[in-house]
């Protein structure tokens, strides 16, 4: 460069442009105590541990148990699986999670010919009591807490699989602990859409839902078989104060339902109290929302519904940061990103999460980026010391100020749909699901208008040449996506001609004879029956779908094999 | 650029093809096109080829808007899409599609006369102008 050419220096970016948080909460350029006039440390906050949990469900918090260290893991066959566990254990996981392939998702098998192409491709194949031998071959149940992301009506198989699973390798089950994703209401909204697409029948899926519940409580005392997924909510486009506000208005609907049923509120809420979330990029937003979600669900519990046990006004929160957070461009940015959403997950006092992973853009994860994600649990909790202290931003006039102004938010919501008749019919009227879809096109309105930045993607972008090179997984080429998934097809077509025919289809017409939800009988023994019998998760599906009047098939390409 | 064709407005069928379930960007793009004056009809998540070439010849659209998100086997329903069109003699409506599409596909899709290929971080009035201009080429034809 010479004479008077001179690099131009952008003038744009002098100052931090946000005058508000990403839900829309105004933000003041600095906070005194005025900001938090009223504030009451008893009444407010209070110590870790003590009501209403502001701070932290644990007195010692960190310093006691650290939160569940999980990696996102969802991986060709059992096999595949069982070897990425071992390789996450021998570094340190202390949780683990699946992620299930689209097919079983929706509890169709891989010879459906919907299904061509998907088996094991983006997440694991599950399909019969097999898969579970292969997915858990070495590996303790009792001693590692196991998570999953089925989060349709296909959840209850999977457990009833996972109960087998772990009785037949000789595991106490009172020791099992983890969670599902069991909850209807929120599939309704997130995993098809109540008024377009009847995959999920809602009658069945609650149904089904309340039956692995009550199972869970008798059999599995340790494991939270309700967890509802407000990540869900987040990553089709509601800001953190929807998220929150959606999915206790959801919960209190479980709430009324149990309440109507004879159960006293403190027989069931410490179950059912364990909510996923997003953890995004607006750092003391998502802080404020954890502390602020915690408080509120305490308040709910005790003043609204007088439970008295501390268990029912304790509401753990897990976090799967935020694919939606992460850029294509740039990948090696996105592990800033996870990082900074990992430690508002410390900062909020979170009881588990999972870093997502830098390659979340192109891929599930590869062992590349599931070892990052790793370690960055281990950064955090061992090296960084930001463990060692409790809710270490507390106090801070301006986080107390948006933690309140967080609740009060949250609260606004809850009583909107209180007023709308509750949160079931506030989605059957098109209500919720319109309140998200106005909240992302916002969103993407305001990034069209750089009013929202993200590195990469709408400013400082940089030609592809001259990204930072990390090395990144992939999808399979097409021809190889087809193979695996055809290699699945067969092996599962195999199972189907070489079991005991006989067997299935009886124990499959005895799940039939009770499954019709008139009967109000819990089907999940028959289930561990017919998984015994090696029916498969479409099969079981697909009869307890026509012992309700539906058709065996949701997308009616196939009939029922045994008829 | 007009919204309108002879005397009706722009009618586009937006779909996600196969089994894939991330709809936010679509759901987005269809309630910017429905701004804009555009007539769109949503078929939602969990169609085959069949299905979405069916319900747009019954919907008399102008373009057909499929987005795809998850791994590799928007290389079998795009062109699939394509290829039942003109079978059924509707190759005149314009298909165009978004989400993660790999570099190395993009050739053989533009040789298909597919188009768009927007991606995370497009802006959406340059895909909403897309399709309007799309479907005003389709007038022309």
């Amino acid at each position: 460069m010479s004479g008077k050419e001179k690099t131009e220096i952008s003038r744009r970016f002098e100052g931090c442009p946000y005058t508000e948080t990403s839900a829309g909460i105004p933000l003041k350029s600095f906070y005194t105590p005025d900001d938090v006039g009223d504030f009451d440390y008893q009444r407010d906050v209070r110590d870790p541990g003590e009501y209403p949990y502001t701070r932290g469900l644990f007195r010692d918090m960190y310093r006691g148990k650290l939160w569940a260290r999980r990696v996102f893991t969802g991986i060709g066959s059992g096999t595949d699986t069982n070897k990425r566990y071992k390789f996450l254990i021998d570094r340190g996981a202390t949780g683990l999670f699946l992620f299930p392939d689209q097919p079983s998702m929706l509890g169709i098998d891989p010879d459906h010919p919907i299904a061509e192409g998907y088996s094991g491709v983006s997440g694991t194949s599950w399909v019969c009591l097999k898969d579970m031998y292969e997915i858990f071959d070495g590996i303790s149940l009792e001693e590692i807490s196991f998570s999953t992301n089925f989060s349709t009506m296909a959840t209850p198989v999977f457990y009833s699989g996972l109960v087998a699973c772990a009785r037949d390798l000789g595991f106490d089950l009172a020791k099992i602990s983890g969670s599902m994703i069991n909850e209807p209401i929120y599939m309704s909204v997130c995993v098809y859409d109540i008024n377009e697409q009847p995959v999920d029948p809602f009658d069945i899926a609650t149904k089904l839902s309340t039956d692995a519940i009550e199972y869970s409580i008798k059999n599995t005392p340790k494991w939270h078989p309700l967890a509802p997924n407000p990540y869900g909510f987040h990553e089709k486009g509601a800001n953190a104060i929807q998220e929150i506000g959606f999915q206790l208005s959801i919960m209190l609907e479980y709430v009324e339902l149990l309440l109507k049923r004879g159960f006293k509120i403190d027989e069931f809420a410490p179950r059912m109290n364990v909510i996923g979330c997003a953890c995004d990029m607006d750092f003391f937003e998502e802080v404020a929302k954890f502390r602020a979600a915690r408080r509120v669900w305490a308040k709910l519990m005790k003043d609204r519904f007088g439970a008295k046990d501390p268990r029912s006004w304790r509401l753990y929160i897990s976090v799967h940061t935020s694919g939606h957070s992460l850029t294509v461009a740039q990948p090696v940015n996105n592990i800033v990103r996870i990082t900074m959403e990992s430690l508002a997950c410390v900062f909020g006092g979170l009881q588990s999460f999972d870093p997502a992973g830098y390659e979340e853009g192109y891929c599930t994860l590869t062992k590349n980026s599931a070892l990052t994600s790793m370690n960055i649990h281990h950064i955090l909790g061992y090296e960084s010391r930001v463990a060692a202290v409790a809710d270490p931003l507390a106090g801070s006039y301006f986080v107390e100020s948006l933690t309140n102004e967080m609740e009060k938010r949250i609260f606004d919501i809850i009583n909107k749909i209180d007023g709308l008749g509750g949160a079931i019919k506030a989605i059957e009227s098109g209500w919720l699901r319109n309140e998200i879809d106005k909240e992302a096109l916002r969103e993407q309105s305001e990034l069209d208008k750089k009013e929202r930045i993200v590195v990469g993607l709408n400013e400082f972008v940089v030609p592809k040449e001259e990204e930072v090179p990390i090395e990144l997984g992939r999808d399979r080429p097409l021809e190889e996506q087809m193979e695996t998934s055809q290699r699945r097809t067969e092996e599962i077509k195999e199972l189907k001609k070489t079991r005991n025919i006989q067997k299935t289809k009886d124990l499959l017409e005895k799940l039939y004879n009770v499954a019709g939800k008139d009967k109000q009988i819990n089907t999940i023994p028959y289930i561990i029956d017919s998984l015994r019998a090696d029916a498969t998760l479409g099969e079981i599906m697909g009869v307890i779908r026509e012992a309700n009047g539906y058709s065996y098939d949701p997308f009616e390409m196939i009939e029922n094999p045994f008829k | 650029m007009g919204v309108e064709i002879m005397d009706r407005k722009i009618r586009v069928l937006a779909a996600l093809p196969g089994i894939d379930s991330h709809d936010k960007g679509m759901v987005v793009i269809c309630n910017a096109l429905r701004e804009a004056g555009v007539e769109v009809i949503y078929l939602g998540k969990f169609n085959m080829p069949e299905k979405i070439v069916r319900s747009a010849i019954e919907e008399d659209v102008d373009v057909i808007a499929l987005s795809y998100l998850s791994d590799h086997l928007y290389m079998v329903f795009f062109p699939k899409v394509v290829e039942l069109l003109k079978q059924n003699k509707a190759d005149d409506i314009c298909v165009v599609v978004g989400g993660r599409i790999a570099d190395e596909h993009l050739n053989e899709l533009k040789a298909r006369g597919i188009s768009g290929f927007f991606t995370q971080g497009a802006p959406l009035k340059d895909i909403v102008n897309h399709i309007i201009e799309r479907a005003n080429s389709r007038k022309k034809d």
